[in-house]
């Protein structure tokens, strides 16, 4: 009898997890995958089996792809920007100083924060007449921008906002991975007569350079999701400007109840991201394996 | 209290034999120390006496009782562990009381025993401390007390002062001993340290490879040892050991004799070959003073030699003679056995000053 | 963009949009307040979060338990599916989702809200981290001890993780507390609507945005946030960073 118990102990111990996965996770994901093959609209009883039409659909489907080149865009911007930014940050800071935990909780801060509220913000800040965004570029003589209004501006205005939030957080792991590079190197380099310059091409770019990767990775995972900042400030407008991949699944799933598309579309962000976390999962395992 | 019995106990690990056929009885109320290089089943051996792991044959008994069923908890055995393994969010009591918990103990007889166990081992201050709290000996005696406080019939401890500094080390050692004459429980220790074997034990258990070398109280392992790896795995620096092929005189090449050896506290440098039956020429290469005694490494036609001496005066001539008494040489068949003079344990040990 | 602080944002919140503010007008928040079911809001955000906190700790913590210290019939394809659990937003599995929910009739109540969250890969994963650096000799002390496994998991494994379990819940509090996307899907009336969804309505009030009504809706949703940070600051700093170092 004990020994019936102590055989399915570790089934019992992992069935509660493991059955909100399949029936939240997986079944779904699966689900999806089926959907993108036929077509439905919600209310009619049968799926219509159609193959790969939607998938031919979506490449003339110009709503979809400018919500691919738009999603492309913003991934690009907001990483490459965030990345490069926040490892200056992380060379800035990471200096003991008495501020230190007070700039860590400043900088950090967004990060935790609703995107709603934070959302709401810029909302505010861009507002084209009352926005102090533009007071400030008025103060300094600067010509005022649309911002989220204009087709022109509003994408690099989101992004705008997706740098803000990400930031602190991408310069507080970049400074962690700073202070793990044993100050021996440093002193070892500076016997050396090593400049400046090249401690840093030759001791701390390479050090960190996991760190980065990583972070880099985990970045573009999250900006392929990108969705609240839309919804609440554009609603992908204007002129569909800033819609992208998840917005595009949630207008065409839910508002305009083609399920079809909405579901390849979903397989096709479920490829990148496939892809993403495989490649996460690979840094990961090497890195292990240089410890 | 109880001796403990293995029975043809053999343990494997997919291809690799841990433990090939073992037969002892360690006996009732004894401290057994179980000793031998790292690698050769000693902590295995424990473990399995223990139950935390389960041999792939034969039977183990403790007292009367074949355990090979029953689970750890269930053999009334306690054991410290080489790291303590202290419960890291319990206190120094509730460390010591867990097992009287699982037990039912009663509170008031659970009170009484920590209080006198905690007496034993000077832990009455700490009781309420947490171990991260306590100093390495601390943490020592709060894993005794821990052991103890089951009142257990056997007694495992497994390399538990190899974390000590060397001074507590030497202290806890004679506090061990102690301990063990005032509870009478059978004491099973593991180590790897032949020092400690020989200081602690009563009874040692010397493996290699998974098979018992010899088992025999230090003093006869140190006199008598049945074989080539106990006698070079006992004694500081190893028995000197050279092949008969290379020494000229023919009077070992009897009873198929392949290497005779002599402990290097027995061999005597002189300026003249002297009488014994071994005697050969050596130059000395290297010297350590220690004080007391004095260890020379020697070059000789044979090899490189080991020679200890006692409160005498320090040798620095360049040309010697390393001679042996005829009584302190030992004799290994290919083998590895050792036999006459020492093959029977009756034969009384001589006593004799060197030079 | 100069870095800006929290109490820069929080101030810059809270006043009406005029640079400096000439008069503190607290009565933004009762008028935000009065503005919408504000309390049904923050009452159902705080059912769903809390629920979702409790489930997760009763799957995690076994769960967790089992793939670090049992080896069993499969163990590695169920920690696999795991895995990639943590790399299906739910962005991509909300439609299907919906369906399940509105066959079951549980639209637009806190159960859609809180079943599919009530396991977390990523805390299994860390937790079975922690668990497997607890030495081995622990545990075979405690079983010497005649401590039973779940006793062994509850007074000895479960203690030693609670700084992990502690620093994933705020995690996980965090990410529920602030999630706007699944509520903003499951949801149709505010009888079960939670805080992002309810403030996020504010911007589409008739006539103009009220700019003044909406920061102080947000202060409701932000304030919770910012009191568990600064009080686990470090607690909060350090998980992120180790997730993001590790």
């Amino acid at each position: 009898m004990s020994r019936w118990l102590e055989r399915f102990r570790p089934y019992l111990m992992v069935a509660p997890a493991i059955i909100v996965f399949v029936l939240f996770f997986i079944y779904p994901i699966g689900y999806m995958i089926y959907l993108s093959f036929h077509e439905w609209d919600f209310i009619s009883p049968d799926k219509q089996f159609v193959g790969l039409d939607n998938f031919a659909g979506l490449s003339e489907h110009p709503e979809f792809l400018k919500s691919l080149e738009n999603t492309f865009v913003f991934t690009f911007f907001s990483v490459g920007i965030t990345t490069v930014l926040a490892l200056l940050l992380a060379l800035w800071i990471n200096r003991p100083t008495r501020f230190y935990g007070f700039v860590q909780g400043a900088v950090f801060s967004p990060h935790i924060i609703s995107l709603v509220s934070i959302a709401m913000l810029w909302m505010w800040l861009m507002d084209p007449q009352y926005g102090l965004l533009n007071w400030g570029l008025e103060m300094f003589g600067l010509p005022q921008s649309q911002w989220l209004a204009s087709p022109e501006t509003a994408l690099y205005s989101i992004i705008l906002v997706a740098i803000w939030k990400s930031i602190g957080f991408n310069t507080l792991i970049i400074i962690a991975g700073l202070q793990s590079i044993p100050p021996h190197l440093y002193e070892a380099a500076a016997l050396d007569q090593s400049s400046r310059f090249t401690s840093f091409a030759k001791i701390t770019f390479p050090m960190i350079s996991p760190t980065l990767f990583f972070l880099i990775i985990m970045n573009l995972i999250g900006s392929f999701q990108v969705f609240e900042t839309i919804d609440i400030m554009t609603q992908g407008g204007p002129l569909q400007s800033t819609n992208t991949l998840v917005y595009y699944i949630y207008e065409y799933g839910f508002r305009f109840f083609q399920l079809g598309y909405a579901s390849s579309a979903g397989v096709i962000l479920l490829i990148v991201l496939s892809i993403l976390t495989v490649l996460y999962f690979f840094l990961m395992s090497k890195r292990v394996h240089y410890q | 209290m109880a001796e403990i019995r293995f029975e043809n106990v053999k343990k494997t690990y997919g291809e690799d034999t841990i433990i090939s056929d073992m037969n002892m009885t360690i006996k009732d109320g004894s401290f057994t120390v179980i000793v031998g290089p790292s690698g050769c089943g000693k902590s295995t051996t424990l473990r399995m006496i223990a139950g935390l792991e389960t041999q792939t044959e034969g039977n183990i008994y403790i007292g009367d009782r074949l355990v090979n069923d029953v689970s750890p908890g269930k053999r009334n055995v306690s054991m410290v562990f080489q790291n303590y393994a202290l419960y890291p969010t319990m206190s120094v009591k509730g460390n010591i009381e867990f097992g009287l918990k699982n037990r039912k103990v009663q509170k008031a007889e659970r009170q009484k025993l920590i209080e006198e166990v905690a007496e034993i081992v000077g832990l009455t201050p700490y009781l309420n401390k947490k171990p991260q709290k306590l100093s390495g000996g601390q943490r020592q005696r709060v894993a005794l007390a821990r052991a103890m406080v089951k009142k257990p019939d056997v007694f495992i401890l497994d390399e538990p002062l190899s974390n000590l500094d060397a001074k507590l080390r030497q202290q806890m050692r004679s506090e061990l001993v102690q301990l063990h004459a005032k509870l009478g429980t059978t004491f099973v220790y593991v180590t790897h340290d032949q020092v400690e074997a020989m200081s602690m034990g009563d009874e040692i258990v010397l493996l290699d490879q998974g098979e018992i070398m010899q088992m025999a109280p230090p003093l006869d392992l140190y006199n008598y040892p049945a074989n080539r790896f106990t006698a070079q795995f006992i004694g500081t620096p190893p028995m000197n050991l050279v092949s008969v092929d290379q020494l000229p005189s023919a009077g070992f090449r009897e009873k198929a004799v392949e290497q005779i050896g002599f402990r290097p506290e027995k061999a005597k440098l002189r300026h003249f070959p002297g009488n014994d039956q071994f005697s050969m020429p050596c130059t000395i290469l290297n010297r350590e003073t220690l004080g007391s005694e004095i260890i020379y490494q020697l070059d000789t036609f044979a090899g490189k030699l080991y020679a200890k001496t006692f409160n005498e005066p320090v040798v620095d001539d360049e040309q010697l003679f390393v001679s042996v008494n005829n009584e302190d040489i030992y004799y290994f068949k290919e083998n590895g056995r050792c036999i006459a003079p020492y093959f029977n344990r009756e034969t009384p040990i001589k006593v004799r000053s060197t030079v | 963009m100069a870095v800006t602080s929290v109490k820069s944002l929080s101030e810059t919140i809270t006043f009406p949009p005029v640079w400096i503010p000439e008069t503190i007008r607290f009565e933004n928040f009762t008028l935000a307040w009065d503005s919408g079911p504000f309390l049904r809001y923050f009452v159902n955000s705080l059912i769903v979060t809390l629920s979702i906190l409790v489930l997760q700790l009763f799957t995690i913590v076994p769960a967790a338990y089992a793939f670090a210290r049992y080896r069993f019939f499969a163990d590695r394809a169920l920690f696999a599916l795991t895995m990639i659990t943590l790399m299906i937003p739910t962005q991509l599995i909300f439609l299907p989702v919906y369906l399940q929910f509105s066959s079951w009739g549980l639209l637009d109540t806190h159960l859609a809200l809180i079943l599919p969250f009530a396991a977390n890969a990523f805390a299994i994963f860390m937790l079975r981290q922690t668990f497997k650096q607890v030495p081995e000799e622990l545990l075979e002390a405690a079983r010497l001890d005649q401590a039973s496994e779940w006793k062994i998991m509850y007074m000895i494994m479960v203690p030693m993780a609670k700084p992990t379990i502690i620093t994933l819940l705020l995690f996980s509090f965090i990410t529920h507390w602030n999630d706007y996307f699944w509520p903003l899907v499951m949801t149709t009336t505010d009888a079960s609507r939670t805080l992002p969804v309810g403030i996020s309505a504010l911007t589409n009030v008739e006539g103009g945005v009220a700019w003044h009504i909406m920061m102080a809706g947000n202060m409701i949703l932000v304030v919770p946030i910012l009191i568990i940070f600064f009080v686990a600051q470090r607690h909060i700093i350090r998980a992120f960073v180790y997730t993001g170092v590790k």
